[in-house]
């Protein structure tokens, strides 16, 4: 049970995001109204086999990192050297690319949090981090040695599964800065990055930690982006930095991106006592699911009931911006902003939705936006939704269906509330919603310490 | 014995090549020089310096000698000749 009124601070934060070189970089582009989406040398080199050749990527020299190929595969990495020395290489032998990103955004947050070596050491100290899963470079080469080349399984190496588990970014910061307490993934698709957060918040507020290192991240892997082009679901047809366009009318899929997104979150009265600036204060996290059995479509009562459970904790929710999920999806973008207008009515807020500058970085993608909300509430600057130009003025078909229970207004009635640049006003609170493929969805109510 | 001199200075080039070993512990290594107590290097990169040598020597080990191998350099020289005088 949730001990009556313990707090959780987010006291540090650190995140990788495609063309930016740190936080400063990354708030400025935000509210800029920037793309940080790129054409993809990697997908266009496999020409007629890729379909969408757009993404937000990262490669290892932008992060100031070396590959060190393996001589069996001129494409395996076998291990990196960190051009800044912020890892040592002893924890780089176990880290995929996705692994070492959160390593460093761990460093970072302890940095910016002010933790001493004795608290991040003690049992009192959880990691809290997990990726989407999609794919994997380092998977790969090894079954590609293995099956195809009939090399002794030795070849793939002894790390393959270190840096290849389910939970390795979390294992991984963990050897790193030698915390006692738990160490745990959250895996939930594409509300991956939200759910170790929100996790790790529940681990504090029910008194089990005092504080956490959390986050959700998406090492780059063309292997992510085959999965989803074959899909057929990537944007497509735009130029890379108009291809993201959550809620237009011309939209036609999400963007496949990569990054991380690591936060240092504690006890609230325990930050304040030893003098911890506080960037935001976790008011409350739920999370449910469809319950409609279907893996991919979006469920505008199961986010109906999302918003209700989030005000059931008893934490007042009345958010200045309701940082969407907003993928540019032609289904999911509007059922999403029905289900909130349903809730929060027409006006008092503004919609905020980041994947439309940075696309889709799906386990990473809850954390990176969670810190682009951090980043709104002290800049008290809400970010734009770029490339939202027109707004259907009809009806969408759900909207047409005799079982629709939402909103009976084309998108374009929202217009004022989906801003094209960035708008400054005052921000209190903001919610941050994420959902994923099989039918979760997550929230999460942040405010300003005050 | 000039075979294991040159074997060990071959060796000792693998060696740098990986990471986890930090290189001032490859001074003044001699064959009873353990990977384990001496160099600091993790169990788990045994594997991978095997694989190394494989591909420098031009050798193919069996599992067999891979999980009776020994931690200390002469194991690896030793295993080595063998291969090499297995594939004669």
């Amino acid at each position: 049970m949730p001990i009556q009124g313990r707090k959780v601070a987010v006291v540090g934060m650190s995140a990788a995001v495609p063309t930016c070189k740190g936080l400063d970089d990354f708030s400025n582009k935000l509210f800029a109204g920037e793309s940080m989406i790129r054409l993809w040398d990697k997908a266009v080199a496999r020409g007629k086999q890729m379909r969408s050749t757009v993404a937000g990527y990262i490669t290892p020299e932008e992060m100031d990192l070396e590959p060190i190929y393996n001589a069996v595969s001129e494409e395996y990495p076998e291990t990196f050297i960190d051009l800044q020395g912020r890892i040592p290489d002893i924890n780089l032998a176990t880290a995929d690319m996705g692994s070492i990103w959160a390593m460093i955004g761990a460093k970072e947050s302890i940095e910016m949090a002010g933790w001493t070596e004795a608290e991040t050491r003690s049992e009192g100290t959880g990691v809290i981090m997990g990726s989407g899963g999609g794919g994997h470079e380092i998977l790969r080469v090894a079954w590609h040695g293995f099956f195809h080349e009939g090399k002794k399984t030795r070849y793939a190496g002894s790390h393959t599964v270190d840096r290849a588990m389910g939970y390795r970014e979390a294992a991984n910061v963990s050897c790193l800065i030698k915390n006692r307490g738990v160490c745990e993934s959250i895996v939930s698709a594409c509300a991956t990055g939200l759910g170790n957060i929100g996790y790790a918040y529940r681990l504090i507020k029910f008194g089990l930690q005092d504080r956490a290192i959390a986050g959700g991240i998406e090492g780059t892997a063309l292997e992510t982006f085959i999965g989803f082009d074959a899909m057929q679901v990537l944007a497509k047809g735009f130029s890379p930095e108009e291809s993201s366009r959550p809620f237009d009318l011309k939209r036609n899929g999400f963007v496949c991106s990569f990054g991380s997104g690591v936060v240092a979150l504690e006890d609230y009265e325990m930050a304040k006592a030893r003098g911890a600036k506080i960037y935001g204060v976790i008011d409350e996290y739920f999370n449910n699911s469809d319950g409609d059995g279907d893996m991919f479509a979006p469920s505008f009562a199961g986010q109906k009931r999302l918003w209700a459970g989030l005000a059931a904790g008893g934490a007042h929710i009345k958010p200045d911006v309701v940082k969407v999920h907003g993928t540019s999806t032609p289904v999911g973008d509007i059922i999403e902003l029905l289900s909130v207008a349903d809730v929060l009515g027409e006006s008092g807020y503004h919609i905020s939705a980041p994947k439309s500058q940075f696309g889709h970085m799906l386990g990473a993608a809850g954390s990176v936006e969670l810190i682009a909300a951090l980043q709104m509430l002290d800049k008290q600057k809400v970010s734009p939704c770029i490339n939202s130009e027109t707004l259907n003025t009809e009806l969408e078909f759900f909207q047409l269906k005799d079982n629709w229970k939402g909103p009976m207004k084309p998108v374009a009635e929202y217009r004022h509330l989906i801003p094209q640049q960035a708008v400054e006003k005052e921000i209190n609170q903001i919610v941050c919603l994420n959902y994923g493929f099989g039918g979760t969805n997550s929230a999460l109510a942040l405010s300003r310490d005050v | 014995m000039e075979d294991r001199k040159q074997i060990l200075k071959d060796l000792l080039e693998v060696l740098k090549t990986v990471r986890t070993i930090d290189p001032a512990k490859l001074e003044g290594v001699t064959e009873e020089t353990d990977f384990l107590a001496d160099m600091n290097a993790p169990s788990t990169e045994l594997i991978n310096i095997a694989v190394k040598v494989e591909q420098k020597f031009d050798v193919e080990f069996e599992d067999d000698d891979i999980d009776r191998l020994g931690s200390k350099v002469k194991d690896v020289i030793d295993l080595i000749i063998l291969a090499k005088e297995r594939s004669k």
